[in-house]
Parts: C-alpha cells; sequence; structure tokens
C-alpha cells in the first residue's frame, strides 16, 4: 500500500506522522515546490492521497481510493479528476484553536484592548485608567453574541462564550440541536432577525452558494452601530465593499478580520487581504488568515490524518467522510 | 443624614452623581475632591455620618461622628485604619470582578495567540509573523494550560468559570483555607505557594495587598515559574518585587507578563509619568494598561449600585452589605 503526501503542509504532516502510520505503507513525499516530473510515477500506484489540493491536469492516479485532506476545506480538489470509487476526508483540530481567537478577538473589541494598550505603551497615557477620569470601556458580560454558522467551530465558541455571562444566539442553514447554552438557532433564512440583537456577530460558517456575500450592506445596517464583527470563515461570505464603507464610516463599532478576500502569491508576497485599506482603520484587528494555526491544531490534525490513514489500511470505517467520487 | 463624598474618586464628576441617582432616600450631601482642601475638609468630616471614599489619610481632622465609610473601590489598602474613629463600619464594593477576570483571560489568550505581535505586523503588510496563509511559525493556544491563581477570591473565581469553559485546569493559593473551590481543582495554602508556581503556564496575582502578600513575587518566586510562564497582575503591585520582575522578563527567565497594577502613578506634575522607575515599556514580551482591568461600563454600574444600595440600607437602619471590618 503506497501513500503520497503531496504539497508542503502534506509533507510536513509526513514529517509529524512518519512513525505512526502502519507497517507495509509506503510513502512518496513532494513537498513545496511541486517537482511536476516526480508526480506521474509517484501518482501512478498511489492508494491514498495526502493533499490539499488534486488538480484536473495532474497525471493519471488510478488506485486512489483515499483522498485525505490536510485542511478542513476541500474546494482545492478537483473531484471530477478523481478516479471514482474515492473516499475523500477532511481534517479538524483547528475549532478550539479558532474559538480561542473568536472569544479573544471579541473581548479585545468590547474592552477597547489595543487602544488602551498602545497608548499606554507608546505615550504613557493613563486617560482610560480610574486614576484619570478615563471613560470606561465594555464588557462582554451581558452583551449578545450572535454566531452565524453553528457548527464545530460555532458550538466551541458557544462553549467558551457563555461562562461570560454572555447571551448566545445562532444562525444556521439546516436545523441544528440547540446546545442549553444557546437561546436560540434561527434557520439562516431568518437571519435578518438575529443581527439587529447582537453586540458581537462572529461569521463561523463554511463558504457556500448559500453564503457567498451573506452579509450584504443592508444585513450590515441591520446590525447595531456600536456591534462588533468578527469573521474567521471565508472573507467571500461578506460583501467587501459594504464592509469597508460601514466601518470607515462608523456604522459599526470594529471589527476583527482574520480571513480576505485576496492572498499573497509567490510574486508578490506582501499583497494586502483587500483592494481597501482596512489595515488603516483603527477600529479594526487584523491577523493574517492564522486564528486556527495553534501547534496544539497541527498535532490534532497530524493525529486525525494517521489516524484516518491506519483505519483505511485496516479496512476500518473511515473519520471525516466528505464524500466519496 | 450628613453625607461627604471624598477624594479623586468618590468626588469624582461623574461618579458620586451616577451614585446619587441610584439611592431612593434622602442624604445631605457635600462634595470634596481635592483631600488637600483643609478648609473644606475639616467642617465636612466634623459633621458627617456616611463617608464615602477610598482613601482615610492618617492626618485627616476629627471625624467624631462617622459610622459608615463606604468605599468605591474594592481593595482598602488606602485606608488607615488606626486612625479611623472607634464605631466605623467600613464596606467595600465588589462588581469589579467580572470585567478583571474577562481582562484575565484576554490577556492569557492575546499572549499565547501572539494577537498584539502578529496583528501589527499585518498591519505593516507582513502575512508571515503568524502561521496560516502566510506560512510562519504556529501560535500556542490555553487549551489544556494550567492557570494558577494566587489569592483565591471573587476574581479568581470569576476567572476559574471562566478559564475551564476552555479547557483550563485552575489551581490555586490562598491564605485562609477555601471550603468551596468552585471551578478550581486545588486550592494550596499560600505558605505552600511554591509548590504552585511550578505547575503554571500562566499565573494570576489576583491577592490584596497586605503583609503576606507584599513582595510575595520576590527572584526566588520568578524563578520557580516556567520559563514560559505568563504573570498577570491584576492585583496590586507592591505584591510583586518590581526589579525582580523587570530582570526576569529582560532576561526571559519568564514567558511575559500582563500588568495593570502599577508601583508608581501618575501626579498633577507628571501625568504621563510610567508605572515602574523601569522601563517595562521597552519591554517586547510585556502587555501594559493603565490600572483599567476592572473600569469597565458594567462594573462601573454595579459598583456604584452597591454604594448605592448600602447608603439606602444605612439610612434605613438595614444590615449592610459588604462589611469589611468594623473599629
Amino acid at each position: 500500500m503506497k501513500a503520497l503526501f503531496l504539497g508542503g503542509v502534506a509533507a510536513d504532516t509526513h514529517a509529524g506522522i512518519k512513525d505512526e502510520l502502519p507497517p507495509g505503507l509506503t510513502s512518496a513525499v513532494i513537498g513545496e515546490p511541486i517537482d511536476r516530473s516526480k508526480l506521474p510515477d509517484a501518482a501512478l500506484d498511489a492508494d491514498i492521497l495526502v493533499s490539499n489540493h488534486w488538480r484536473a491536469d495532474y497525471p493519471p492516479a488510478p488506485k486512489l481510493r483515499l483522498v485525505q485532506s490536510v485542511a478542513t476545506g476541500t474546494e482545492l480538489f478537483d473531484l471530477a479528476a478523481l478516479p471514482k470509487g474515492c473516499a475523500v476526508c477532511n481534517s479538524f483540530g483547528h475549532e478550539t484553536a479558532i474559538a480561542e481567537y473568536v472569544v479573544m478577538a471579541m473581548l479585545a473589541l468590547h474592552h477597547r484592548f489595543f487602544q488602551i494598550s498602545g497608548e499606554f505603551r507608546e505615550r504613557g497615557s493613563w486617560a482610560t485608567s480610574w486614576v484619570q477620569s478615563g471613560k470606561p470601556h465594555g464588557e462582554v458580560r451581558g452583551t449578545t453574541l450572535g454566531i452565524v454558522g453553528y457548527g464545530r467551530v460555532g458550538r466551541e465558541v458557544a462553549r467558551r462564550a457563555a461562562p461570560f455571562g454572555c447571551r448566545i444566539l445562532a444562525a444556521n442553514r439546516s436545523p441544528r440541536e440547540r446546545d442549553p447554552e444557546v437561546e436560540r438557532v434561527y434557520p439562516l433564512t431568518e437571519l435578518d432577525r438575529m443581527l439587529p440583537e447582537c453586540d458581537t456577530v462572529a461569521i463561523c460558517t463554511a463558504l457556500g452558494p448559500e453564503t457567498t456575500g451573506l452579509i450584504t450592506a443592508h444585513r450590515l445596517a441591520l446590525m447595531k452601530p456600536t456591534a462588533f464583527l468578527i469573521n474567521i470563515a471565508r472573507g467571500q461570505v461578506i460583501d467587501e465593499d459594504a464592509l469597508y464603507a460601514a466601518l470607515s464610516g462608523n456604522k459599526l463599532g470594529g471589527a476583527a478580520i482574520d480571513v480576505w478576500w485576496q492572498y499573497p502569491s509567490q510574486n508578490d508576497p506582501t499583497r494586502r487581504g483587500s483592494r481597501h485599506p482596512f489595515h488603516e482603520l483603527p477600529n479594526v484587528i487584523v491577523t493574517p488568515h492564522n486564528s486556527g494555526w495553534t501547534a496544539g491544531m497541527v498535532r490534532r490534525r497530524w493525529d486525525e490524518i494517521a489516524d484516518n490513514i491506519g483505519r483505511f489500511a485496516r479496512g476500518d470505517s473511515l473519520i471525516n467522510l466528505v464524500t466519496k467520487t | 443624614m450628613k453625607t461627604v463624598f471624598l477624594g479623586n474618586f468618590g468626588a469624582r464628576p461623574g461618579v458620586w452623581e451616577a451614585i446619587l441617582a441610584k439611592t431612593t432616600e434622602k442624604l445631605d450631601v457635600s462634595v470634596l475632591f481635592d483631600l488637600g482642601d483643609s478648609q473644606c475638609l475639616i467642617p465636612a468630616l466634623a459633621e458627617a455620618e456616611i463617608v464615602v471614599s477610598h482613601i482615610w489619610k492618617k492626618d485627616f481632622p476629627e471625624a467624631p461622628r462617622v459610622k459608615l465609610l463606604q468605599s468605591v473601590a474594592a481593595g482598602i489598602d488606602m485606608i488607615d485604619v488606626p486612625s479611623l474613629p472607634r464605631g466605623v463600619t467600613v464596606c467595600n464594593v465588589a462588581g469589579h470582578e467580572q470585567a478583571i477576570a474577562e481582562y484575565v483571560i484576554l490577556t492569557a489568550l492575546a499572549w499565547h495567540h501572539r494577537l498584539i505581535d502578529i496583528a501589527a505586523s499585518f498591519r505593516g503588510g507582513v502575512w508571515s509573523t503568524g502561521g496560516g496563509a502566510g506560512g510562519g511559525p504556529t501560535h500556542g493556544e490555553i487549551l489544556g494550560k494550567t492557570i494558577g491563581i494566587v489569592g483565591y477570591g471573587k476574581i479568581g473565581r470569576e476567572v476559574a468559570r471562566r478559564a475551564v469553559g476552555f479547557g483550563c485546569r485552575v489551581i490555586g493559593a490562598n491564605r485562609s483555607p477555601i471550603a468551596d473551590k468552585g471551578d478550581a481543582s486545588e486550592i494550596y495554602p499560600l505558605t505552600e505557594l511554591d509548590r504552585m508556581l511550578p505547575l503554571c503556564d500562566v499565573v494570576v496575582i489576583a491577592a490584596g495587598l497586605g503583609p503576606e502578600t507584599t513582595r510575595l513575587i520576590d527572584a526566588h518566586r520568578l524563578g520557580l515559574m516556567k520559563s514560559a510562564a505568563f504573570l498577570i497582575n491584576i492585583g496590586r503591585a507592591g505584591i510583586v518585587d518590581e526589579e525582580a520582575l523587570y530582570t526576569a522578563l529582560k532576561d526571559n527567565k519568564i514567558g511575559g507578563a500582563a500588568i495593570d497594577v502599577w508601583w508608581q502613578y501618575p501626579t498633577p506634575d507628571q501625568p504621563n509619568r510610567h508605572g515602574s522607575r523601569l522601563p517595562f515599556h521597552e519591554l517586547p514580551n510585556v502587555i501594559l494598561t493603565p490600572h483599567c482591568s476592572s473600569a469597565t461600563d458594567g462594573a462601573r454600574d454595579r459598583r456604584f449600585s452597591t454604594v448605592a444600595g448600602n447608603l439606602d440600607r444605612y439610612v434605613r437602619g438595614e444590615k449592610l452589605n459588604n462589611i469589611v471590618l468594623q473599629t
């Protein structure tokens, strides 16, 4: 049995799990940048593909039966280019790290953390302190958090936010059983009823036809003018122009943005995440799509991938099955 | 009932009015912001039965009628108890503990996630400080971390409640024995603090300042902590040895610190005075805030309600809340 680890993340994964792979499994590793000349031989007899992508112009891989994504999203796999009968599985382990980021961003925004700690460090300003007559900052206790997309990440956010005394609402495409910490799960079609209630809105949904451009200018206007928006999902869930207009026009309280509308490329490694200068807005926390990128996440993801390869080798049922080709 | 609001907190514009707006009983109120104004202080204290202040100085004039000293803060370290007349009930306020617990979790998260560094360099256009799309190094998380709380009171309990939601283990150390541990898994006597410190990824100083806690965290105890440990001080600066902490942070003997309470404070002459004579503000591994962890809108509202409720209770002859001591 042979596994092909293809791409940079897959090569790192191989290094992390090689001692846990089933005996008798051979591995071919093609890291970043991908050497296309090695691909035909490596693909021809591979039973397992571990990667974040598969392209239509790749050479045939007729024996593939398990396609194990190193990420949660599988949109970079061209399913039509894979042989029939492949199980496509994804991996998680990021949800707890992202949930930490969401709660952290919510706290930082309500507490005006960057402004207060920045001005104290840079200018020795005590203006927000009790020793001067500083304007109090906010807290999350008693505020309403709305979670758009109540999946793995959303649930972990709710679990962590509830002990702070937040009221928690959620909206989800498919019906979800309500966990005790959530007051109500709206259908996504009734999102417009949830948004005006929220002091913080966290976008935790997958990108799909129902969620592309979901947060429009109209929906941003339904939010409280003091509300904070946190996006850890995908940039395209939010209308880029509308969000910039709302934030720069102070129609929203602020935002934490981890996912972007455009990404750096080899030719343009410092490309900004948006054609608008979000990075110049004082009420926005910007991070480079790394909310889930913790050491713990990498370890958990490796464990899941090693587990699934072991299951496949033994003929056991797989975890994290997304689809079959 | 003669009531005087005193000092730069109780008599601050916006504070005393907000407290009075929450009272229902009739009070005869005077307000004195400047404690150095003895011309006003002498007659005010001569007549007052209720004093709303977080300060009582040794050299205060006679206050023969005062029965209730209601602080607007939690700590009573600025109240010189021996110089109070006999028969005074000193009450403090709570309601800050939830706000401070939020600050503790926020700074613990921000440190482990390297939020300040990553956000600042990304603002400058650099993707690779954080991992993910930029392919940079991973950051940490608080899942599975051990949080040790020095002084396991109201704040400690609120921190513990929130931290367990993140999958943290919470332990504590307290001077007096604790019957109900709340969400903490173990509480050490303060005398056994040295056994607790080496176990902690995060150490939270939430104790009051007193004889047992002054310079409690010294060079030796900082040395007992993990080399990656993160220290959060929301108690009082005097609990931590200023020089020892600066050295430990500068030499990376501990991972980092979040400091909200300071060894020195601004004065009218030096409004932007740094909180220490040592340049903590130049260290990259320190999160610094100007004694504001409790300065939330919600905490103020809860505190003012507590003060107003106690003033009403006193006037009605009812039992007071938040009694700290009686002289």
